[in-house]
């Protein structure tokens, strides 16, 4: 168990870290994709994208270092969270944009395999969080 | 619990402060509260009947605002392709083609896309003044039965 849940702690973190850099990288961009969800009014839209990489790559980072394993992951969760809820609202809208989740690097459209890939994330982040006993 | 949702509060914290201070000396730094955009006005439309008429005379360029692989999936026979997020790329090639008075039709698909927005608003950055939106552009006229046709090329 305790090396599943380094892997998992890695693979987790390691996704939220590459994620982060890569949003890091081109914040204009990243800000469109935001702004394509249609959930944020304008002034909130630019401060999100500046920020949010950084919270993703922060709290990749403490979770694959493991300090503060539990929060980074509980971080994780609900971040997690809160991007399955936007595809979920842009796919019930119908609305045919860029998923943002890797930046620019990846062309692909909000769909049901981002769903997937988000779902999964968030069962490993929630049993980091939740259910793994040191 | 309790204390892992502050420390998570912590970590969210320090990651947007880091974030805000970054922004500060990031050389691809963006504003941090975005320009308003303008609200479009009724004369930057064009109707479907103007917008056809206008293709019949031959003499007024469409660019199709939409990305490569939608264009090529079926565009307005004779439009031009320059995909909003490839601006700066694709622009000069479409430049040699164009004069300041040239007029122009944008279009993208579904009333929601504002692509076509986006590409009026930086050709008349640069000038061109005779600009406008045929919204909703692909779906209106192609669902009339006006000339459409496939593959990267106009």
């Amino acid at each position: 168990m305790k090396t599943f849940h380094f892997i998992l702690r890695f693979i987790v973190g390691g996704v939220f870290v590459v994620a982060g850099v890569l949003k890091i990288w081109n914040p204009a961009s990243f800000a469109g994709d935001i702004a394509n969800y249609r959930l944020l009014t304008e002034t909130l839209v630019n401060l999100v994208a500046i920020t949010l990489p950084w919270v993703e790559v922060l709290a990749g980072s403490l979770l694959i270092a493991g300090i503060w394993k539990r929060p980074s992951a509980l971080l994780i969760t609900v971040l997690m969270v809160i991007f399955l809820a936007g595809i979920g609202q842009a796919i019930y809208r119908h609305l045919d944009i860029r998923c943002g989740c890797f930046s620019t690097l990846e062309a692909r459209k909000v769909g049901l395999t981002a769903l997937a890939e988000d779902f999964a994330l968030l069962i490993a982040a929630g049993w980091l969080t939740f259910w793994y006993k040191e | 619990m309790a204390h892992n949702l502050q420390r998570a509060l912590v970590i969210a914290c320090a990651g947007a402060v880091l974030g805000l201070a970054a922004n500060l000396i990031s050389p691809r730094r963006i504003p941090y509260i975005a320009a308003p955009k303008v609200a479009p006005q009724p004369t930057d439309f064009i109707s479907l009947a103007d917008a056809k008429q206008l293709w019949q005379t031959g003499a007024t360029f469409f660019l199709d605002a939409r990305a490569t692989a939608d264009y090529a999936a079926g565009h307005i026979a004779g439009a031009y392709n320059l995909p909003a997020e490839e601006f700066d790329a694709r622009y000069p090639q479409i430049a040699t083609m164009l004069a300041p008075d040239t007029a122009i039709v944008t279009y993208c698909d579904g009333l929601q896309c504002d692509l076509s927005h986006h590409l009026t608003a930086r050709l008349r950055q640069l000038h061109y003044q005779n600009v406008r939106v045929l919204q909703n552009g692909w779906t209106v006229w192609h669902q009339a039965g006006f000339t459409t046709t496939t593959g990267d090329k106009p």
